[in-house]
């Protein structure tokens, strides 16, 4: 077992966690589900397409975890957002809406910001209660109705239209994941983000604003949850309270399983991006291979727990 | 939780048809309900289903009792007709897993799918690729948004609502012998299924039973305050002869009242299954019916809806499956008739 643990640790297994797991369950429904269509163009891009806004979450989520923070609220914002766009797109040009959705989440995470870095609550309790608090806006906005987004423009460019034939939530996913990589990895904010997250009080010393750091990460995920709420409109061309609801513990679960430390100061973009494509794969592979629902629920769960355990294994959480 | 499906359930129709009673179910168009018993596969018909290796797939709204029964109704009857299930669904209630749900099932490419679309809004877009596919689609209870019958879909199938409302009170006036008075607790929200059986009721009282009187309405939207509810009604109205409740689980709650108050006179009435308010009423207690729909016959009239559009035979745009009155002398048998499965061992040792 020594061993076995020294290997690992030389190999760093924890880091590639992700991607040898993506890979291992690729590898085993491109044999098993072979004739079931699952490894078809249609199929491989629907998972990419299906999993661009959980992906989108999952990048502002790697942001608040890194900072040694959480948002659980991130899910309650999507729907806001989806509603004020799709609400006001109904009146105004799609320039507006679009504006009134992304607003609508840099507010809410900016309400969650203020409260978690200034009046020093914790972002667990702050954003369990907003994560309440806004799921019964999103339900009052419209009267648990919803709202038809019939704006042809705005459905194509965050929904069903594609560039150079690319589907347009590729591209949407693709360019987040890159600009969420550059800032985390490349820029001082990024550093700053990390190194408010490993040890807050060291952070502070050596200079880092980090009530603002808290304030910002916060705001990245609302605005991050905003991008996914529009993303869900543009894709449905309708907009409901109920989006973004069940997205909570898949985005943590991909998140988590990419690499990034729930405890803070460690993290990663890419891996994030690969945990919700391997989420994305698993619902669509266990649905093609004819499982009962309570048996897709069963083994995905199996999966994830594996996943976790390996990924969190020697890492001291 | 049957409940969730009446929501589910309730979005479209609401949209669909406004809110009044009708005299009886009538389609999103003003179709006549065709019954579901009409709907079968000729014999001629199967040997062609059998040889042409279609498949079918399930892609409900949620898990519950009620899509377990469905679900159970659909799978037999492909079977019967040669047709492979490749792929079954739960969306949760999540528009947005639905449509995924959707387009991950086409890469199996099925002939049918079989769905409950959440709602009208979300679900126009979401069924648009499988329409596009060709796919013979079969829903229950609700209709995308703009979609025609039948180049669009094969048929939406669904509860005899009114018949459901009737037959509470017509059960609720046999067991207060016609006379008397009645409470009426209804479900307080827009909900379309809720709302047609709830008015169901009250309309039949009014207009049949001229000796019964609706003495006081309580609308109810949080199951979890029927006994509160159920005892501020008997405090205004000790005497009442009988209570009719919108569904099972505040049905529990008004029980809990009556036997808090030691009330064993006054009869209850409600819909949709459920064990405590079965064991009480095999028990002789306060329960007089239970109005039951057929969920399994709902599923089974779904396969055979969308079986009979693949072979090009026609399909009427909106089907209903009958409702059950079960008593303490037919609960083993409306318990398999509606979930085509036994009644709890719990209910079945009591009636002996």
């Amino acid at each position: 077992m020594e061993g076995l643990r020294s290997i690992t640790r030389k190999l760093d297994l924890q880091h590639y966690v992700v991607y040898l797991g993506f890979l291992a369950i690729f590898a085993f429904f491109a044999i098993t589900l072979s004739g079931d269509g699952f490894l078809t163009t249609r199929n491989l891009s629907n998972i990419v397409l299906q999993t661009a806004p959980a992906t989108i979450m999952a990048i502002g989520f790697v942001f608040v975890l890194s900072a040694g923070e959480i948002d659980l609220s991130f899910g309650s914002i999507t729907a806001v957002s989806a509603l004020a766009g799709a609400v006001v797109m109904q009146d105004f040009p799609m320039v507006i809406g679009i504006a009134a959705g992304l607003g609508a989440g840099l507010a809410i995470g900016f309400f969650n910001g203020l409260l978690v870095a200034y009046l020093r609550l914790p972002s667990f309790l702050v954003t369990l209660a907003t994560l309440g608090l806004f799921a019964g806006l999103a339900r009052s906005m419209t009267n648990l109705r919803s709202i038809p987004v019939i704006n042809d423009a705005f459905t194509g460019f965050f929904g069903s239209g594609a560039l150079f034939g690319i589907p347009s939530l590729i591209l949407w996913t693709l360019g987040a994941v890159i600009i969420g990589h550059l800032i985390y990895r490349e820029t001082r904010f990024g550093a700053h983000v990390i190194a408010t997250g490993d040890n807050p009080g060291a952070a502070r010393v050596s200079g880092i604003k980090v009530p603002r750091i808290r304030l910002a990460v916060l705001m990245i995920s609302g605005g991050c949850a905003g991008l996914a709420g529009l993303l869900y409109a543009g894709r449905l061309q309708a907009a409901k309270y109920t989006l973004g609801e069940s997205d909570l513990m898949t985005v943590i679960a991909a998140v988590i399983v990419g690499g990034t430390a729930l405890n803070g100061g460690k993290g990663s973009v890419v891996g994030a991006l690969v945990g919700s494509l391997l989420m994305g794969m698993l619902n669509n592979g266990l649905i093609l291979m004819g499982l009962s629902v309570s048996d897709q629920m069963i083994v995905r769960g199996l999966i994830i727990l594996i996943a976790v355990a390996i990924s969190l294994r020697d890492t001291g959480r | 939780m049957k409940f969730k499906n009446l929501i589910a359930t309730a979005s479209i129709m609401a949209a669909l048809m406004g809110t009044t009673a009708h005299a009886e179910t009538v389609g999103p168009m003003g179709e006549a309900a065709t019954p579901s018993t009409t709907i079968q596969v000729s014999d001629d018909k199967v040997a062609e289903l059998k040889a042409g290796g279609y498949k079918a797939a399930l892609l409900w709204h949620d898990q519950s009792d009620f899509v377990n029964a469905v679900t159970l109704g659909a799978t037999d009857e492909f079977k019967r007709l040669g047709i492979e299930v490749v792929a079954t669904t739960s969306a949760g209630f999540d528009a947005a897993k639905q449509r995924s749900d959707i387009e991950t099932a086409l890469a199996k490419k099925p002939n049918i799918i079989l769905s409950l679309p959440l709602d009208p809004v979300t679900s126009a877009a979401a069924f648009k690729e499988a329409k596009a596919d060709g796919v013979k689609l079969v829903f229950l209870s609700n209709l995308p948004k703009g979609y025609q019958h039948p180049e669009d879909y094969a048929a939406i199938v669904t509860d005899d609502l009114f018949q459901m409302g009737k037959q509470a009170a017509d059960a609720l006036a046999e067991a207060i012998g016609g006379k008397g008075t009645v409470g009426w607790i209804f479900h307080d929200a827009t909900y379309y299924v809720t709302n047609q059986r709830d008015n169901a009721f009250k309309t039949t009282i009014e207009n049949d039973y001229p000796d019964i009187k609706i003495v006081s309405e309580q609308g109810i939207s949080d199951p979890a305050r029927a006994e509160e509810i159920a005892n501020a009604m008997l405090l205004k109205n000790p005497d009442l002869s009988g209570i009719y409740v919108t569904w099972a689980g505040p049905a529990e709650g008004v029980l809990a009242a009556l036997r808090a108050n030691g009330n064993k006179t006054t009869k209850i009435v409600t819909l949709d299954l459920s064990e405590p308010i079965a064991l009480d009423m095999v028990g002789g207690g306060s329960v007089a019916a239970i109005i039951a729909d057929e969920a399994y016959e709902l599923g089974r009239a779904m396969a055979a809806a969308g079986a009979r559009a693949l072979v090009g035979e026609e399909t009427p745009p909106f089907v209903v499956a009958p409702a059950i009155t079960v008593k303490t002398e037919n609960v083993a048998d409306g318990w398999m008739q509606s979930l085509k499965r036994a009644a709890p061992d719990s209910v079945l040792s009591a009636t002996k």
